[in-house]
């Protein structure tokens, strides 16, 4: 299956700052792919750019087999999601949607019946019937969501960029739209490229995820992968769910400024060294206890908790100062009862580690 | 997974100048017709000022004649000279006229809609015609005017005041009040600006009123005054309407020059008039805009 | 502030201001309603008459005060504003949509239009007509004087253009053209209804600026007298209370127009209004 957008390279600065630093990338078509990026890693420059807003200095855009290089962003065929919607003020709900159909430059709908039919079908889509006549000023967060879904998916892009779809919506909603938004995906046969700081998002829309990181792809593959093997320190940083140890290799352990750890599971190359374990692959155990074979532990002073119903998360710090985090889940563990400034033995499977050297 | 690194070299795309050219097409209509129908008209002047002029006609043989006439001779010299001194004159009266009416509306009025009725009140009369504005003070300043006749009413004084139409004083009374508003605005929009938090904070510390506005207030309105200042300054600088007016042909201008000397086509000598008025303007503002930093201010 | 010894002089001296301000309107006014044809522009008023007004529009027996020269000037006038507001705006409005990119040179050009409007009508007039002589041009209001207008006008309108575009989202646009639909397309569905209250303004100012234009046209204009020319004509011979009717009747024109403008804005205003509460949601 040829891959439904290909970068090459990229390359895009802004001023002093390279806001895209060689960055590459091969996207399978008909998939949701989720692209998680923290706060100045670039994520929407790099859909601006990949949709014609902005130009870059080097590199190539191929989509759908077509060289991108010098072609108007309305002629590239890509829709867009905004994170403000972007809607059309002056125009109402079937204005807005029915407005990519009869005015673009490309084959536009003259046929009045036609337009009609596939503004009606697409508004039915993402459920807004009864809110065609209605001014887009006067509907909510989560309804102009839909509209500005509509408004692109009827005009049948071969790719739809989404940049932060979810993000001014309140909680609930945001967890009903993500499965709304994979069923229409999948229904209109459309690759989705979905672009979110939120790592619980990410993993949980995309069938491909890709962590972008300072202007350059960290890791792609799916959700398993990126949660349980992430490719470097950084990648599982983004995913604030494991506890990371800077230091160096010496000999069979990892030396860290809170201590020794022994070497064991999964080692992947990286630039960086560090040592990983994850919030919810670590027991709290009074400190004096003994340790089996294969297990590795870090004395620790409890700071404070966190309750949330379903877990705990419970803090802890080093000597040298370093934050340490247990999660424990409730339906499998009893409720820890920590004394407050009590030491404890932090203790871990030696081979639930990631390692990087 | 690492990006795969690239063997052969990427050829940089240069970023195709499409947003630039699209904008340069789209402002060269403006700056053509600017150029046609501004540069060179000016340019055309600064020309003329050294062409021949005899009694009826104009050659465009060079020669600094007419500017030797116009600084060797007491009438022009004199005309520049009160040129000078009106824009100074008015420009004071201005700012202290205006600046205590800008200070109210600006500062002490909280509520923005009164400050917005205040002040479109003051622009209300910017609205009618110019000339009818300038005109409208003979009927107020003459002999037999609404100012004497309120004077002598009040019996402040048992003769008409003469001196009030057809003098000098006349011509800055006229201007400053046809003018002054573009005072007010500037000044009550920097005035707008400064924190309320800042003062209460001085009064706090038991700063008096004069203080406050010495140190405080006056500062942080000098680019509204600045501002205000140019707008007067080009306006009165170019001003012969007010005047022919109000002075009875007392008060010569080099606006005023301009027009009599094109009236008896003395075209070289208006052009020289009018490049020494350009001249007197560019310094003027030039002068005015390094007073205050605008750009840093606004 | 809490000086309310201040406050209060200082209130006072704001009341006196206004008084100032349209104290010579007020007089004006009041004089137009001298008897006629023998009341002159002074006080006191001989008796309250609709004289002069009827004066200017030649419903009264000759006298010996002509009539003022109004006819021909009025309609070459508004003709001449309304010539210069559409050419001033539409310039206006494409030089600042050409300034929303970043170009070399822009500082430069900026400046070149900003002088349009810092360069007094005395030294653009005289330019001109000397311009007009050399070429063997004629001068003509509809030739001369009106390219000179738009000289003027054309900087408020890019100005106020200027400040419409930077409060501008341009995001609505991006989504135009990600729906396939030309730049061109774009700016005439969606760009231009959405900043249509700035172009009515900049027309307005530009059609204000026009019509009450006299130094620029003192010059320029040829033979055939714009309505500020017809009026200035009668500067340097007797003042009397027609011409006075005659500011009345303008002035009343002029607030006839404004209010207009305040209604169309009111419209406007509370649409965008809508539109903001659409970027906050």
């Amino acid at each position: 299956m040829t891959p439904v957008l290909e970068l090459n390279n990229l390359v895009k600065t802004f001023g002093a700052s390279r806001a895209l630093d060689g960055l590459s990338l091969s996207l399978p078509d008909n998939s949701y792919i989720s692209l998680l990026g923290p706060s100045g890693s670039g994520k929407t420059t790099l859909l601006r750019v990949i949709a014609g807003f902005e130009r870059c200095e080097a590199g190539s855009i191929r989509f759908g087999g077509r060289s991108m290089q010098d072609v108007a962003p309305h002629r590239r065929g890509i829709g867009f999601v905004f994170q403000n919607f972007a809607l059309f003020p002056h125009l109402s709900v079937r204005d807005n949607v029915a407005f990519g159909l009869t005015n673009r430059e490309l084959a536009p709908v003259t046929n009045a019946g036609e337009i009609a039919d596939r503004v009606q079908a697409m508004i039915a889509l993402v459920g807004l019937t009864g809110l065609e006549d209605r001014a887009v000023t006067q509907i909510s967060g989560g309804q102009k969501q839909r509209v500005a879904l509509a408004r692109t998916l009827v005009t049948e892009p071969k790719m739809v960029l989404l940049d932060e779809p979810l993000g001014a919506l309140d909680a609930n909603l945001r967890a009903r739209m993500r499965n709304e938004l994979r069923e229409i995906r999948e229904r209109c046969g459309v690759a989705f490229l979905h672009v979110t700081g939120s790592e619980t998002e990410a993993l949980a829309m995309g069938d491909v995820v890709l962590v972008l990181d300072r202007g350059r792809i960290a890791q792609t593959g799916n959700s398993d992968s990126i949660y349980n093997r992430p490719a470097s320190s950084d990648v599982a940083r983004f995913l604030n769910c494991y506890n990371l140890f800077s230091g160096r290799i010496d000999g069979e352990s990892f030396v860290a400024p809170a201590g020794r750890l022994p070497l064991g599971g999964l080692r992947q190359t990286a630039a960086t060294p560090a040592y990983a374990i994850r919030h919810d692959r670590i027991a709290i155990r009074p400190t004096g206890t003994g340790l089996g074979g294969d297990e590795a532990a870090i004395e620790a002073q409890f700071l404070a908790e966190e309750y949330t119903g379903s877990a705990v998360y419970s803090f802890f710090t080093t000597e040298d100062g370093t934050l340490l985090e247990v999660e424990t889940h409730l339906s499998k563990d009893a409720r820890p009862v920590l004394e407050p400034q009590g030491r404890y033995a932090l203790v871990w499977n030696k081979e639930h580690a990631l390692v990087y050297a | 997974m690492h990006n795969p690194v690239l063997t052969e070299d990427v050829t940089v795309t240069e970023p195709v100048a499409k947003p630039s050219r699209m904008a340069f097409w789209l402002v060269l209509p403006g700056v053509v017709w600017m150029l046609l129908f501004l540069v060179l008209p000016i340019l055309m002047m600064v020309y003329v000022s050294f062409w021949t002029q005899t009694t009826f006609t104009i050659k465009p043989v060079l020669t600094l004649q007419s500017w030797i006439t116009f600084f060797s001779s007491d009438t022009y010299l004199g005309a520049l000279w009160t040129t000078v001194r009106i824009w100074l004159l008015v420009l004071v009266a201005t700012v202290v006229v205006g600046y205590p009416a800008a200070l109210f509306v600006g500062l002490f009025v909280k509520n923005k809609t009164l400050q917005t009725v205040l002040l479109v009140l003051c622009v209300i009369p910017f609205w009618t015609s110019f000339l009818i504005r300038v005109l409208a003070w003979r009927p107020m300043l003459g002999k037999e005017g609404a100012i004497n006749m309120i004077l002598m009413k009040l019996g402040i004084v048992t003769h008409p005041i003469e001196v009030l139409l057809f003098s000098e004083l006349s011509v800055i009374i006229g201007m400053t009040q046809i003018y002054c508003v573009f005072m007010v605005g500037p000044i009550a929009f920097m005035l707008g600006r400064i924190e309320p938090a800042i003062i209460e904070a001085a009064q706090d510390l038991g700063a008096g009123f004069w203080r406050i506005f010495r140190t405080i207030i006056l500062p942080m309105s000098m680019p509204g005054v600045v501002v205000g200042a140019i707008f007067v300054s080009v306006m009165v600088l170019g001003e012969f309407a007010t005047s022919a007016a109000l002075s009875g042909r007392k008060v010569n201008l080099l606006g005023n020059i301009i027009v009599t000397q094109v009236g008896s086509l003395k075209w070289a000598f208006a052009a020289v008039a009018g490049v020494v008025l350009t001249l007197l303007m560019g310094l003027v503002v030039a002068a005015l805009l390094r007073v205050v930093d605008l750009r840093k201010e606004l | 502030m809490n000086s309310g010894a201040v406050k209060f002089g200082l209130g006072v001296y704001t009341a006196l201001f206004l008084v100032f301000l349209y104290g010579p309107l007020v007089v004006l006014a009041i004089l137009s309603f001298q008897t006629g044809p023998e009341g002159g522009p002074q006080f006191p008023i001989i008796e309250w008459s609709l004289y002069w007004y009827k004066h200017l529009f030649g419903l009264t027996p000759p006298s010996r005060i002509a009539p003022l020269p109004i006819d021909d000037a009025l309609v070459r006038s508004m003709a001449l504003a309304v010539m210069t507001m559409i050419v001033s705006t539409v310039l206006g409005v494409v030089s600042a949509q050409a300034f929303r990119s970043h170009f070399k040179g822009s500082g430069l050009v900026f400046y070149l239009i900003v002088l349009g409007m810092m360069v007094p009508g005395v030294l653009v007039g005289l330019g001109m007509a000397l311009v007009a002589n050399t070429l063997g041009i004629d001068r003509h209001w509809w030739g001369t004087a009106f390219v000179l207008h738009v000289v003027y006008t054309f900087p408020f309108a890019f100005l106020v253009m200027l400040a419409i575009f930077n409060r501008f989202d341009p995001s609505v646009e991006e989504a135009a053209w990600s729906l396939g639909v030309s730049p061109i397309r774009t700016f005439r569905k969606i760009t231009f209804p959405l900043i249509f209250p700035g172009v009515l303004s900049a027309m307005l100012f530009a059609f204000t600026l026009s019509y009450d234009e006299f130094s620029r046209t003192l010059f320029a204009s040829g033979r055939d007298l714009t309505l500020p020319l017809a009026i200035y004509g009668t500067f340097s011979v007797e003042v009397h209370p027609n011409v006075f009717a005659f500011g009345v009747l303008t002035t009343l024109f002029s607030f006839a127009l404004l209010g207009t403008y305040a209604v169309l804005m009111g419209l406007s205003v509370r649409r965008a209004r809508r539109i903001a509460v659409q970027e906050d949601a």
